[in-house]
């Protein structure tokens, strides 16, 4: 056993900020139970998550050559469990933003929450989960953070107490130990056949060149890959998707949605990233066969949903599949244009769900002339439904998908390129049908306008959501610098 | 003087026209001035130039394809210019009288400058583009001006007819001005005639350089005489169908439809006259391509002589003289045709100038008397042209010079191209023989039917014809008319036009064809129609033009809009059904996909995700080994 040489308080803080805030929460509540309906547990949270991003986004404007690292272990292996670049810290601010927002919806909740506390608490132990599994290098830290992570979110789906949510909870957990349990196997054949615990792409060049380490390396991607793409819901392992989605709250929906696949994306970045340069086509295969299923499916099951969270469910799983489209080139430029990819979802998704949560509306039909009755709400997800499907005004949509698609076509993966401008049509037509719903001429029945003025603090995300699609979408190098 | 001028008056005089159309007073001041002016620029700088003046254009770089949009005037072109404008001032004048009660006079006089302007682009331009310009101008604006009277179907037919049909013919027109445009890379007359012409003269100074012929051919690299060949084809295809030639002759009797005004400005100056003015132009090449000018020189030939035959059969006088446009076209095309190696064709352009002159004459004069007899039928006609003397004198030196008696501005013309097709038939490498015989036999029909007009024009009739009353401008501008046609054939004398002495013994020789044409149409005696006397029973299809009218339907129309309904019905039945197909498909796919997903049970996605798992597993262990 090694003793670590150095712990770097301020390069943890991403990490830390959530921890303080599960403190902070936890004391407060133990020390005054109840207090004014234990409304404060909810900013108290948000407060110290938006202070970690904004310690994480230190780390976004370095100098990809020399990432944030601590953690380190003596020579001679030298390597750090944390090592943090502009990529990872770009995704960490991400994870804890998503957060922050899902805090929000979850505030604006009606009926008001009665278990503030608990929320909060979960919610922070997931977000701390997600920023560490982004940073960690070593197959431990990773497996725990992932886990962390997850299960929090699990109880969260759960927490509804509604029968169909302890249904949708329980197929939400009953997935998830089937994916822990292909991610342990994946983790012992790594190390197995690496003989490193440790993601390093010269271990995985060591044990590539040997064939019969090779067969064990694959194995272990494989099951490593089938773990991570549950939690990004890729088929096959998407199936719990809509049925958690729609069965729990907008708040928590929000947090699966976005702060989730930025984690388990975050996960994959680092396995694939560990791979690049060595790996060869079946690794390819490994990946691109979920991504073009993902792509295909997601999109064409989209098409018929009228039901708005189900609808936003199956196009979890299609840009699920884009996210990983990059990663088949298994380059640099592949990890940077997924880490893109997955930042602009889940900046789109979270407007989506903030639109829904305003609005109370929950079906397509809901949504008629929102961009007349509540142009902010309406224009907000017009804009959002735009990015989601690559057209202008949403140029950061576009520009997201050329790089996405621009990867494997470098690197001559033509078939998942191929999926992937099938998808791009089809997608176009998911998203433009509601586009033009919300563009139309609203019905004899329809209110005027939903309790806006209530939800300060869901529209407070709406605002801030569509500023950032906003400039992303006027200066797409401000996503990009902040990438690498 | 720049050539510009003569194309900027009248369309300047156009562009204001339309604007003051509302205003009778104002917009007849302004075409009047508008032509006159520009007749007075053509008459100066025709009398007072000497050699070429070229005008530049906006040279525009078009890729590798040099437009300079340059326009030239010499001599001929300027008389051709000169003759032009005076007839459109003699149209514009007329209009003031013949259409002052009509409610779209504005609109009729703007088109007028307008359609005389295009005229005179195409006779001033020395650029393939700027031709093509005034060449379409001239289809537009004679659509409008046969269709004037546009609440009358048959205007609207014979406007729709002639834009049709010469559209059709300005296809080969308009491809093969680009296929000779592109081979020289350029669009300039100049740089295209010496693209196009090369080898001769480059074998030539070669030779002459003192280099084997062997070497001077290969240095020469020729341009191919085949493709040569087929492009001027193109483009005699389109002038046979503005100049209204078999096949596309149909068109022109039917736009009797339009006012008188505008049928002599389309039939004397214009529209039909321009193909001639653009080959000429094109005659250095045309002079080395046999095959084009045998193509031309058969399309004319049996173009004269038809026409001639229609014009002597017809029922209707204005119809006659339409046939008989037909015929003289084919006269000057003849003279191009017949005009080999180092023979100029500018006795075609002569023929032009002296028909512009008589045609526009007797166009105006019909127009008077049919006025007064409410109606252009040989029947309404018949002795109303004897109701003042200047009709009568109108009449008789009209139908002189067409019939092509010698001295009269008519007769010089023709019995100059009578001497080119001999020059032609002598040279023997062109359609000279058959021009010749065509233009002989010709000669003697077109003698027969100008002395059946004139018998039919004057015939004495038991009630005294009225003449109506005409402002003093109608009489004063036919006398001007009839003057030049009696003395117009001077302009041999100034030598703007290329042309050769003609020897006594032609003269001789028309008359006697002339001769013979007016015997025959004598033959029924001074009191009779020769038409009811000699072709009884041509009549009733000479009025329908042969039933070509029919035949253009069978075999252009119908195969065309049955070749639609065929495309029409492949695009939205076959091409768009695989599009649709990808709608329906994709839509089912994705009822299939939220079928699957109806059961969402902790245990079917654990048998997903177990199952996908050993998938993946397999293919990555069997795509290692």
């Amino acid at each position: 056993m090694s003793t670590l040489v150095t712990v770097d308080w301020l390069v943890l803080a991403p990490a830390l900020a959530p921890v303080l805030g599960v403190v902070l929460v936890l004391v407060g509540d133990a020390v005054s139970p109840a207090r004014r309906g234990g409304r404060w547990a909810l900013p108290v949270a948000a407060v110290v998550l938006v202070a970690g991003a904004v310690l994480a986004l230190r780390g976004s404007l370095l100098d990809p050559a020399t990432p944030l690292r601590t953690l380190c272990l003596p020579a001679p292996d030298g390597a750090c469990l944390w090592t943090a670049g502009p990529r990872t810290s770009t995704l960490q601010a991400g994870v804890l933003l998503a957060a922050a927002a899902a805090l929000a919806v979850h505030h604006d909740a009606r009926p008001r929450l009665r278990d503030t506390t608990v929320t909060a608490t979960l919610l922070l132990a997931a977000t701390t989960g997600g920023v560490a599994v982004a940073a960690a290098r070593d197959l431990g830290t990773w497996l725990v953070a992932l886990e962390l992570a997850t299960v929090p979110a699990v109880a969260l789906v759960v927490l509804r107490g509604t029968r169909a949510a302890a249904h949708g909870g329980l197929s939400l957990l009953v997935t998830s130990l089937a994916s822990f349990a292909l991610l342990v196997l994946g983790a012992g054949l790594w190390l197995t056949a690496t003989g490193d615990a440790a993601f390093s792409p010269e271990s995985v060049a060591a044990a590539w060149a040997d064939p019969e380490r090779r067969a064990v390396l694959v194995l272990a991607v494989t099951a490593l890959v089938s773990g991570v793409g549950f939690k990004l819901s890729l088929v096959p392992f998407h199936a719990w998707t809509p049925q958690a989605y729609a069965t729990t709250d907008l708040g928590t929906t929000l947090f699966l949605a976005a702060a989730s696949k930025l984690s388990a994306a975050a996960a994959l970045l680092v396995v694939v990233e560990a791979l690049v340069g060595s790996a060869g086509s079946v690794v390819v295969v490994l990946l691109g066969l979920p991504a073009a299923a993902s792509l295909l499916l997601g999109t064409v099951v989209a098409l018929r949903q009228d039901d708005a969270v189900r609808l936003l469910a199956w196009s979890t799983i299609a840009q699920a599949g884009w996210v990983v489209v990059p990663l088949t080139a298994l380059s640099s430029d592949g990890l940077r244009a997924s880490a893109g990819y997955v930042l602009t979802y889940a900046a789109a998704t979270a407007v989506a769900f903030g639109v829904l949560a305003r609005t109370g509306a929950r079906s397509l039909a809901a949504t008629r002339g929102l961009l007349r009755r509540d142009p902010l709400a309406g224009g907000a997800l017009a804009l959002a439904l735009l990015v989601l499907a690559g057209l202008p005004p949403g140029v950061v949509g576009l520009v997201v998908k050329v790089l996405a698609v621009a990867a494997p076509v470098a690197e001559g993966v033509w078939p998942v390129a191929a999926a992937a401008v099938v998808a791009v049509v089809l997608g176009i037509a998911v998203y433009l049908r509601w586009v033009a719903v919300l563009v139309a001429r609203p019905g004899e029945g329809d209110e005027p306008a939903h309790e806006g003025s209530r939800a300060r603090s869901t529209t407070v995300v709406v605002v801030l959501g569509t500023a950032v699609l906003l400039v992303t979408s006027a200066l797409p190098h401000a996503l990009l610098g902040g990438l690498g | 003087m720049n050539p510009w001028l003569l194309v900027v008056v009248p369309a300047v005089a156009a562009g204001l026209g339309v604007a003051v159309r509302r205003d009778d007073r104002i917009a007849q001041v302004l075409a009047v001035l508008g032509a006159g002016a520009t007749l007075l620029l053509a008459l100066v700088a025709w009398i007072g130039q000497s050699g070429t003046v070229i005008g530049f254009g906006p040279a525009l770089p078009v890729g590798e394809l040099q437009v300079p949009l340059g326009v030239t005037s010499d001599p001929t072109r300027l008389a051709v210019a000169t003759v032009v404008a005076l007839v459109a001032t003699a149209v514009q004048l007329y209009s003031t009288w013949y259409l002052r009660t009509d409610d779209r006079y504005g609109q009729f006089a703007a088109t007028v400058s307008l359609f005389s302007a295009a005229m005179l682009l195409v006779v001033v331009s020395s650029d393939l583009v700027l031709t093509i310009v005034g060449w379409e101008l001239m289809g537009w604006c004679s659509y409008l001006l046969i269709g004037h009277w546009s609440r009358r179907p048959s205007a609207r037919r014979a406007a729709l007819k002639a834009f049709l049909v010469t559209r059709v013919a300005d296809i080969g027109f308009v491809l093969g001005l680009v296929g000779l445009a592109a081979g020289a890379r350029s669009t300039d007359l100049g740089t295209v005639l010496e693209a196009w012409d090369r080898p001769t003269q480059c074998i030539d100074t070669a030779v002459a350089g003192g280099s084997v012929l062997g070497d001077a051919l290969t240095a020469c690299a020729a341009p191919d005489a085949r493709l040569r060949a087929v492009l001027l084809a193109l483009v005699v295809v389109g002038v046979l169908g503005k100049s209204a030639q078999v096949p596309f002759q149909d068109w022109l009797a039917d736009a009797m439809e339009g006012p008188t005004p505008a049928s002599a400005l389309i039939h004397a100056a214009t529209m039909v006259a321009a193909g001639t003015v653009v080959l000429t132009g094109l005659h250095p090449l045309l002079e080395d391509s046999p095959s084009a000018r045998w193509f031309l020189g058969v399309a004319v030939s049996v173009t004269m002589l038809l026409a001639a035959l229609l014009a002597f059969a017809q029922s209707d006088l204005k119809r006659m003289l339409a046939w008989s446009t037909v015929s003289q076209v084919s006269v000057m095309l003849a003279a191009v045709a017949v005009a080999g190696p180092g023979v100029d064709p500018d006795a075609g352009l002569l023929h032009l100038w002296s028909h512009a002159i008589f045609k526009s004459l007797l166009f105006l004069a019909i127009g008077w008397a049919a006025v007064a007899a409410g109606g252009t039928a040989a029947t309404a006609l018949r002795g109303s042209g004897a109701a003042t003397p200047v009709l009568r004198a109108a009449f008789l030196v009209g139908f002189l010079s067409l019939a092509g008696v010698p001295l009269v501005v008519g007769g010089v013309s023709k019995e100059h191209v009578l001497s080119s097709a001999w020059d032609g038939a002598v040279a023997a490498d062109g359609p000279g023989v058959l021009v010749l015989v065509a233009l002989v036999l010709t000669s003697a029909v077109t003698a027969a039917y100008s002395t059946r007009g004139y018998l039919v024009l004057t015939a004495h009739v038991r009630r005294r014809p009225e003449a109506g009353r005409v402002p003093p401008t109608v009489p004063g501008l036919l006398w001007v008319l009839v003057v030049l046609t009696v003395f117009g054939g001077l302009v041999v004398l100034t030598g703007s036009f290329a042309v050769h002495r003609v020897s006594l013994l032609w003269l001789l020789l028309t008359v006697l064809v002339v001769g013979v044409g007016v015997a025959v149409a004598l033959r029924g005696g001074f009191d009779r129609d020769p038409a009811e006397v000699l072709a009884r029973r041509l009549v009733p299809h000479a009025d329908r033009g042969l039933g070509v009218d029919a035949l253009y339907r069978r075999l252009v129309a119908r195969p065309v809009l049955r070749l639609a309904r065929v495309v029409a019905f492949v695009d939205t039945e076959v091409v768009d059904a695989y599009v649709r197909g990808t709608a329906v498909a994709a839509r089912a796919a994705g009822w299939a996909g939220q079928r699957a997903h109806r059961r969402e049970r902790p245990s079917a996605g654990v048998g997903l995700v177990l199952g996908a798992v050993v998938v993946l597993g397999l293919v990555g262990v069997l795509a290692w080994s």
